[in-house]
């Protein structure tokens, strides 16, 4: 019992520790902007793509 | 070719909004109706002791206090009339009708309503704007008629005790015919190799038909049929190409002139303003109202790109196909007024169509309202009149 | 009035010359920053999953250019909700997240059917294609019909999300000659069609003559690919322009009618009138809503106003036409917020100088310049010409003379489809009523934007400054052109008010930091 209420203790452990962890990425990711910091290097990427579609372009 | 005996006179009534015979007409106790855009059934405005009048401004110069009103992003044609109105130059007219055909005819009559510029010294004076049909379909016919009746009809004779029967209406369906056969058999002569009638003369007698009383007019227009019977042409046809002109409100005679004084013939003219399908006659039967009637043949037959159904979409172009065949022209030039935005599409999309699916040679520019001399219009008329020659040279003008 | 919040000062100092993004986001206080932490989570996990998490959906982002846009959805929450705290933000975050959940169901639906890419045909049999600028009340009786604007994910949203979405299309159709002077929306949109960049689906589409001759006219460019060349057959749905007068809304009734008919021809689908009456209870509780948001706008305590007001009515009012049980929630939800807002006599900026109504056509490319007007220079954007619609309700009940009045309420509300309710009817709607708006909102200025290339705006330029005039209130002219900023950009929005600001008010900004934005080649 008391095996199995540490093993428990230990996951939530380990769950909280995920849960903060990610909160601390995602926050900072979050605060800093990053997320549209890294958009805003794949936009010439994607454009690059868009150039060499192949269109049927008419009227 | 010798002058037409009475091109001067046609002329002189282009040179003034308020010409010589409206001022008659209306010393004679006629009520005169102004209008400003081809969706207006004209027969309905020419109605007993009513007659018709196309708002022009002739001699535009400056347009300031229109512009100030209006901006400069509005079309010319509009700007040039709300210009003219607030001069007082419409003073002469007794009523306005408007249909809202496009944004900017609509604001250019509700400035003209607001800014109290027509109408002094005549209490029964009104104003009206009307809706029109956007489609060709018996929906679009049933508000015609409606509107026609609420518009036109119902203020004429509640105003002016216009006689407004169906008797009347087709007594003016027949006036209005008559007209119509003497323009459309004057036009005939614009087929020929060597026609005896030029672009300009031809436009010159059109618009005076939209612009002055048409009764005037018969007498004038009968001699000028007769006398082009004999006619003699020049030695040899003096121009290099003959063109379809297609496109917006054309009432600049001078835009005709500088086509044909760069050598390209205008043996068609399908633009507002112009005889095809504006001088097309209304056909009436007895078994239905003459109202009905007309309204039905203004709406199948209009060419205005505010028609949105891709029946009358495609149908323009095809149109345009038909002229051009018919007059034996040898390309196409599309214009438009600056700023207007219905012929800036069916600019672009007509454009490619005659190039691409009828195979015509088409020069397409847009224009100020009153070109005058415009070098930059010359050297692309010119230029294009010279790429016509060229694939005439190389046989493939018409591939 | 003035009231300081946490973080509310110095916005300008965020933006980076020659960055598409700003350089962090705004702290808030713990208790407003969690929030919308919590709600860029969210967004973020309603965008992957929704879409991104979709093979098909990330084929897409790769195939149409206007899908780089959609790498900017955060950016556009982020800009909206700018100096927002407690309530207020709550507000924007109800709207702004449920348009976005919306707009991903879109992007969703219309690569499911794209002949390119999903190419689900039993799905692209059910889907009709509709205008941008139309009213999807029409689509009110066909619960099992999905009704997809491919302009709305293509060019109406990209240019909310990246200033410069439109410029490729707007040169591309240009390049075909279209004049430089028409609508840049509906040339953008003739743009896409010329490209060959719109998801191909649908068994029919519906077109409608919606806010202008241009938008009509673009229109034709994009019927003449769906039918020529995609099969699909196109119903232009032909409203009145003059839609206030009684002898026109026969007319529009029975167009109506026809379109009903022409959708049930090619779907196979029967109108429902049980499923209509239902959507329309929920308009008429969107319309309640709204009504009660302007009316406390008329106090001295406005709670849902702004760039968000306008957005969300479009979405609410044109796009979801009572279609949406989960937008009824939102509006439950907001009027809540309001309430509670507006019993605390909250403000959503430092200071309320002037009450504003902002009139006119929006700035596309810069659709929070109403943050920036309230933040910078304390100038409250009572409400707008989008939000000014349709307020009266609808027959809500089945009985079979409602179900013909059912008909004239959808031609009414498609004739009082957003925009086109005032640039077209005449002048009475587009003049005479903003200063009816004016009294009503106990106003001191008017906001007017004059978008260059609608001349049905243009037309009256010179009545409304004899107006103000007469009326003594303030008219600050704002031109733009809509959907290009290359013409006048961002700056030179902003500048056509602090001058007016500085050289006519002779007051200083609120925030001097947000005068002059180095924002010019922002997202």
């Amino acid at each position: 019992m008391k095996k199995l209420k540490k093993k428990l203790l230990k996951l939530l452990l380990r769950l909280l520790l995920i849960v903060i962890g990610f909160i601390a990425v995602t926050f900072t990711v979050y605060i800093f902007n990053l997320d549209m910091k890294l958009t805003a290097a794949m936009e010439p990427i994607l454009f690059k793509f868009y150039d060499r579609v192949k269109r049927d372009q008419h009227l | 070719m010798k002058d037409l005996k009475h091109l001067i006179t046609f002329e002189n009534l282009l040179q003034e909004a308020n010409n010589d015979l409206i001022t008659k007409a209306r010393s004679e106790g006629n009520v005169c109706v102004a209008y400003v855009c081809e969706n207006t059934p004209e027969p309905l405005l020419n109605l007993g002791k009513a007659f018709s009048a196309r708002l022009r401004a002739p001699r535009t110069g400056s347009m300031e206090m229109a512009t100030y009103y209006m901006t400069s992003f509005l079309c010319e044609y509009t700007r040039a009339l709300l210009e003219r109105a607030l001069e007082g130059g419409y003073q002469f007219a007794d009523c306005l009708i408007a249909p809202d055909g496009c944004s900017m005819m609509n604001r250019c009559v509700e400035n003209m309503e607001l800014l109290k510029t027509m109408g002094k010294d005549n209490p029964r004076f009104f104003f009206e704007n009307m809706e029109i049909p956007m489609k060709g379909d018996d929906n679009g016919l049933n508000l015609y008629v409606l509107q026609c009746k609420n518009h036109i009809l119902k203020p004429l004779h509640e105003k002016y005790g216009i006689d407004v029967s169906d008797a009347a209406i087709r007594v003016a369906v027949a006036e209005h015919n008559h007209v119509c056969e003497l323009i459309r058999a004057i036009g005939e002569f614009r087929k020929g190799p060597n026609p005896t009638i030029t672009g300009y003369e031809y436009h010159v007698i059109t618009l005076a038909t939209y612009v002055a009383p048409k009764a005037e007019l018969i007498p004038l227009l009968e001699e000028t049929l007769e006398e082009l019977k004999t006619r003699e042409p020049e030695a040899k046809f003096p121009f290099r190409a003959r063109v379809v002109v297609v496109g917006s409100e054309v009432d600049d005679t001078d835009f005709i002139k500088l086509i044909e004084d760069c050598g390209a013939y205008v043996c068609a003219d399908r633009f507002c303003c112009g005889s095809l399908p504006g001088r097309d006659p209304i056909v009436l039967t007895d078994d239905e109202d003459a109202l009905t009637q007309i309204c039905r043949q203004y709406m199948m037959r209009g060419q205005c790109p505010r028609y949105m159904d891709t029946s009358k979409m495609e149908g323009r172009r095809a149109y345009v196909n038909q002229v051009a065949k018919e007059y034996g022209a040898d390309g196409i030039i599309y214009e438009q007024i600056k700023f207007c935005d219905p012929w800036a599409y069916e600019k672009m999309i007509g454009a490619a169509d005659l190039r691409n699916k009828y195979g015509y040679p088409v020069l397409a520019v847009d224009r100020p309202y009153s070109i005058g001399v415009s070098g930059q219009m010359r050297t692309r008329v010119q230029a294009f009149i010279e790429s016509i020659e060229i694939k005439q040279i190389q046989g493939g003008a018409n591939e | 009035m003035s009231s300081k919040r946490i973080g509310t000062e110095n916005f300008g100092k965020v933006y980076k010359e020659g960055s598409r993004v700003r350089t962090m986001r705004e702290w808030r206080g713990f208790a407003d920053t969690v929030y919308d932490y919590s709600r860029w989570l969210h967004n973020w996990v309603t965008m992957f999953t929704v879409v991104l998490s979709k093979p098909r959906n990330v084929k897409a982002m790769f195939r149409y250019r206007w899908m780089a846009n959609y790498l900017a959805v955060p950016m556009m929450v982020d800009r909206h909700t700018q100096g927002l705290r407690g309530e207020h933000l709550r507000i924007c975050h109800t709207e702004q997240d449920l348009i976005i959940e919306d707009v991903a169901k879109l992007l969703d639906k219309l690569f499911r059917g794209d002949r390119r890419i999903g190419n689900d045909t039993e799905f692209s049999k059910k889907v009709v294609l509709v205008d941008e600028n139309e009213m999807q009340s029409i689509m009110m009786g066909f619960p099992t019909v999905v009704p997809l604007s491919r302009e709305i994910a293509s060019t109406y949203i990209p240019v909310l999300l990246n200033q410069r979405a439109a410029q490729h299309y707007i040169d591309v159709a240009q390049e075909y000659g279209l004049a430089g002077d028409v609508c840049p929306m509906p040339e953008a949109e003739a743009g896409v069609s010329i490209d060959d960049d719109a998801p191909v689906l649908g068994c029919c589409a519906i077109q409608c003559n919606t806010t202008c001759d241009g938008s009509l006219l673009g229109n034709g460019v994009i019927s003449r690919r769906l039918e020529g060349e995609d099969g699909i057959p196109v119903f232009q749905l032909a409203t009145p322009l003059r839609h206030r007068e009684d002898d026109v809304q026969d007319y529009a009734a029975q167009e109506i009618r026809n379109a009903i008919a022409f959708i049930e021809e090619h779907t196979g689908e029967k109108w429902d009138w049980a499923h209509y009456f239902e959507c329309a209870k929920r308009v008429n509780y969107a319309t309640k809503c709204r009504v009660e948001w302007l009316e406390m706008n008329k106090t001295p305590y406005p709670q849902v106003f702004g760039s968000n007001l306008a957005l969300y009515t479009e979405t609410n009012y044109m796009a979801i036409s009572g279609r949406l049980a989960v937008f009824e929630k939102a509006d439950r939800k907001i009027t809540r917020l309001a309430e509670k807002a507006y019993k605390k006599k909250a403000v959503a900026a430092n200071a309320y100088r002037h009450r504003a109504i902002v009139w006119g056509v929006q700035s596309h490319f810069y659709m929070d310049f109403l943050v920036w007007l309230l933040n910078c220079w304390g100038i409250v954007p009572l409400t707008d010409m989008l939000s000014m619609v349709n307020t009266r309700m609808i027959a809500e009940t089945d009985t079979p003379e409602n179900r013909e009045q059912a008909i004239y309420d959808i031609a009414w509300l498609t004739e009082n489809m957003i925009m086109r309710n005032r640039t077209h009817g005449g002048y009475r709607v587009l003049l005479d009523e903003l200063w009816e708006f004016v009294d009503q909102f106990n106003a001191d200025m008017v906001i007017l934007w004059e978008h260059m290339s609608c001349k049905a705006l243009d037309g009256m330029h010179g009545l409304f400054e004899e107006r103000a005039r007469e009326k003594g209130v303030h008219l600050v002219w704002v031109q733009h052109d809509l959907f290009d900023p290359r013409i006048i950009n961002r700056q030179g929005v902003r500048d056509q008010v602090n001058n007016y600001m500085r050289t006519v008010m002779q007051e200083e900004p609120v925030d001097p930091s947000l005068e002059i934005l180095p924002d010019g080649e922002s997202w």
